[in-house]
């Protein structure tokens, strides 16, 4: 089969790997390992394949090698059963509540599965395509939710994922990595390039206005009594291609013209080899088979989200700004925090600004886009109140950021940051569709 | 006496070792007000011939006499006389707001000099806890006759007061005396502090935020209180965090600045009256700082009304004048000397100090007291915030310093005076207004 041949080849062609250098600096051959490969390589365990070779049929062996690493490969696999018993709970018709909370279990390996699996792959296609696969699955998880969210008309409980994975980002990892790694490091000076951070925190503040136009345009026309839904949807729309630009330019600036800004910090020490441990053409379908799963764990997160909401007490928006995004970064969070141990704050922050730069100006956009083709109302108006917190929040962090040291100050405030807008939503119990319904009938007159 | 043996002992130990500032707790706040101070002339009393007699008298000269501002201190039997004697409730509103002035400038004294006995943690703490007393106890008297928006108006109206009108008349000041030469001070310790009140901002905010999209009044209030008070909580832990940040693992920071020339006779180091009667003094001034705030805070609506000025510009610009012209003074003086690193310590610190450490102080006491006191400080007075705040981070994000960052942020305050003189809002007494629906 494929797989043990292309390790082999791999393994023949080790040698002249290393001489090329392991980081991505001066080569094209090599392989991309930005910060969020890096990152989640924590959560990977060194597979055993002791216990595999005792098998005997040899296409057996290399499919139950294959099975080893990509199940068991990572500290989170304890969690993989989560997902057979939420298919059950679902078949089986249990409490609506266990879906939503199995399902969300059940998201968490597979979001650190399929960014190791893209990791994989781009071992094989090269750096640049590498990159770009890595930039636009990073964040596969919340993608998907959002669409399915659209899918089914639940506009509300798709702004807020979106808007609660920027914001855990900005503050919870990056905030809790900042505090984590000042306090391991009181004694040493903490330094990192601000140039990257610089360049993430502009693209946020271009997100920023894209979404604070459509805000204000509609209070703006409602002080004079315009209806107005439809200039703002146009507007939203408008500015979603302005966000892709904006994010096209932004990929070819990290990945083409100025990579040395985002290279990872070379420190010299023992990492994982610089080969690939499963196939290419093995690679992709587990790829795309664990994309259907989270797609099928999606559906029921975002079906049974309000039956949550109602059995737990907790409001829809607490559940979708604060729950889901933390779940779905828990991986990412996890390294953050590790290499910001190592007083590592380039990949750190490379992993955390990334992230939400990603779901500020692609995920956001491509659903706008998205419901454009599907005849969807969703525009970029995301209510006083969630703008306001987007605002603040990326006006902490670019002043936090802007000085290019750090201690454990800041990460405390970054994180009490984030708490005093978690207990903002919790206390908000306002009725989610009111928005929505006010707009569908705007457009349905108009 | 204690007293007298005190200075006698530290003089024979040996003061070397460790910077003077460490030891002592000098913060930038002490090093700034010692700057108003006379040094006593003990010759004239040393001619009484009593021993007690002489040290009461050598005691009360350091803590009466011992400041240029002590040509107010008779306003304050004034104040105590025009009450009793029922004279004209602005007389006495006017009275009270003198006598404050030299009371808040020899608690900052007093707590100096207890920081000399208790080391430089504990004096530190003191320092960071009293340094703005007289706000707190205006606050909680105002709090106490439930007065909510007068607590509200003179806590922003100090943190106002702070980050533009001291601040701004110590960098322009301090520009103009150098122009020459180059400004440069810390940042980070500036960048700390920025951050802090960026947090306090976000606390502000949220309430408001969520007023003003909520849907009507009745169903928000409830939640506003409870998301106010949690915010409260968290900034009273980040303002504990701060003080370790600041007194423990990150002190180099914040030392003021040492220099080896002389400074016109900054005290040496060592206290000058004992610990006991230093804190005798400390108590009876408070009791009389609360006396006449608590004759403030009664009397405010009626000097409002006899000099046709608004209660929220009295709250926010008069007060916090009063309230802080000592430190005020003193930060100029360092500017002036190109010690910018002072002055930013006093004039951040003592924001910092009332956003992070007064106000959600004042929010925990009204929980207490069972009254709604929450942190939406409305619209008009969050956005001179916001803006403020957003100001002053970029003026101090570079390191260096021109008399022109001053003047902004001296024109700055000016406009935010301004636009309070105009602004004419009725005193709702605890029913909050909804803004234009």
């Amino acid at each position: 089969m494929e797989s043990a041949g292309d390790l082999s080849y791999m393994e023949n062609g080790e040698s002249n790997k290393s001489l090329m250098g392991k980081e991505t600096c001066n080569n094209n051959g090599g392989v991309i390992r930005t910060a969020q490969n890096r990152s989640s390589s924590f959560m990977r365990k060194k597979s055993d394949p002791m216990l595999v070779s005792t098998v005997r049929f040899q296409m057996l062996r290399q499919f139950l090698a294959n099975l080893q690493q990509v199940i068991l490969g990572t500290k989170l696999a304890v969690f993989f059963p989560a997902i057979p018993l939420a298919i059950a709970a679902d078949c089986y018709e249990f409490g609506r509540p266990w879906i939503f909370a199995l399902s969300l279990l059940g998201l968490t390996p597979l979001a650190e599965r399929v960014s190791f699996l893209t990791e994989q792959i781009a071992y094989y296609t090269g750096p640049a395509v590498g990159g770009l696969l890595n930039a636009t699955c990073g964040n596969a998880t919340e993608l998907i939710i959002a669409l399915f969210a659209l899918y089914q008309n639940k506009i509300h409980v798709l702004k807020y994922s979106l808007m609660g994975s920027v914001l855990s980002n900005l503050l919870l990892v990056l905030g809790t990595s900042l505090l984590c790694g000042g306090l391991a490091n009181l004694k040493k000076e903490q330094r990192y390039d601000r140039k990257q951070a610089d360049v993430n925190s502009g693209l946020l503040l271009l997100g920023l206005l894209c979404h604070m136009l459509p805000l204000m345009f509609r209070y703006a026309a409602q002080s004079s009594g315009i209806s107005i839904a439809k200039s703002t949807l146009e507007l939203s729309r408008a500015s979603s291609v302005v966000m892709l630009a904006a994010y096209i330019g932004y990929i070819i600036f990290q990945l083409k013209t100025h990579r040395q800004v985002f290279d990872a910090q070379e420190d010299g020490e023992d990492e994982d080899e610089e080969k690939a441990v499963i196939g290419f053409w093995s690679g992709f379908s587990w790829l795309v088979g664990m994309t259907l799963v989270i797609a099928l764990l999606s559906e029921y997160v975002v079906g049974t989200v309000e039956a949550a909401s109602e059995t737990w007490g907790i409001s829809i928006s607490f559940i979708s700004i604060i729950l889901i995004p933390i779940v779905g970064n828990a991986a990412e969070h996890a390294g953050a925090i590790i290499f910001a141990f190592k007083n590592k704050l380039d990949i750190s922050l490379g992993v955390a600004l990334g992230s939400a730069t990603q779901i500020s100006m692609f995920a956001v956009p491509l659903c706008v886009v998205v419901g454009w083709i599907m005849r969807i109302p969703m525009d970029l108006d995301f209510s006083l109140l969630e703008t306001g917190c987007l605002a603040l929040t990326i006006l902490v962090v670019a002043f936090t950021l802007q000085d290019g040291t750090s201690h454990y100050m800041k990460g405390v405030v970054l994180c009490l940051c984030y708490i005093a807008i978690s207990v903002c939503f919790f206390v908000h119990k306002v009725p989610a569709p009111l928005d929505q319904t006010i707009v569908n009938s705007e457009l349905n007159s108009a | 006496m204690a007293s007298l043996q005190e200075p006698w002992l530290l003089e024979n130990g040996n003061l070397k070792g460790c910077s003077k500032e460490i030891r002592h707790g000098r913060t930038a706040h002490n090093m700034s007000s010692s700057s108003l101070r006379k040094k006593s002339d003990l010759t004239l009393v040393s001619k009484v011939r009593f021993v007690m007699l002489r040290q009461f008298l050598t005691n009360l000269q350091e803590v009466i006499l011992g400041t240029k501002l002590s040509v107010l201190f008779p306003a304050i039997p004034l104040a105590i006389v025009a009450e009793c004697y029922g004279f004209g409730r602005p007389w006495i509103f006017a009275l009270s707001l003198l006598g404050l002035t030299p009371l808040a400038e020899r608690v900052s004294f007093l707590t100096e000099q207890i920081a000399y006995y208790t080391g430089p943690t504990v004096g530190g703490l003191l320092n960071a806890t009293c340094g703005n007393a007289t706000e707190l106890i205006i606050a909680i008297f105002a709090l106490s006759q439930n007065k909510i928006d007068v607590v509200k108006y003179s806590l922003l109206g100090s943190v106002l007061s702070n980050l533009l009108l001291v601040l701004g008349t110590s960098l322009f000041c301090g520009g103009i005396a150098n122009l020459r030469r180059e400004q440069k001070y810390d940042r980070r310790q500036a960048d700390v502090n920025s951050l802090l009140l960026l947090l306090a901002l976000l606390c502000h905010s949220l309430p408001l935020l969520f007023r003003m999209s909520g849907a009507s009044a009745a169903l928000t209030a409830n939640p506003t209180l409870q998301l106010s008070r949690a915010s409260s909580i968290v900034m009273l832990i980040a303002y504990i965090s701060y003080l370790v940040f600041q007194l423990f693992t990150h002190r180099q920071l914040f030392e003021a600045q040492e220099e080896s020339e002389d400074d016109d006779g900054v005290s040496e180091e060592e206290p000058v009256i004992g610990f006991w009667s230093g804190f005798i003094w400390l108590v009876g001034m408070t009791v009389v700082i609360s006396l006449l705030s608590e004759y403030v805070v009664e009397t405010i609506e009626d000097a409002s009304d006899s000099w046709g000025i608004s209660v929220s510009f009295i709250s926010i610009i008069l007060l916090p004048i009063v309230g802080n012209a000592a430190e005020h003074a003193g930060a100029i003086i360092f500017a002036f000397k190109n010690k910018l690193d002072i002055s930013l310590g006093v004039a951040l610190g003592s924001a910092t100090q009332i956003s992070m450490f007064v106000v959600p102080l004042c929010i925990v006491v009204a929980w207490i007291m069972g009254i709604k006191m929450d942190l939406n400080f409305n619209l008009l007075e969050t956005g001179s915030l916001a803006l403020s705040i957003i100001a002053v981070a970029f003026t101090l994000q570079d390191g260096t310093s021109h008399y022109l960052k001053g003047l902004v942020l001296l024109l700055l305050y000016i406009v935010i005076g301004a636009c309070f003189f105009v602004s004419k809002m009725p005193l709702s007494n605890g029913i909050d207004t909804i803004i234009g629906a």
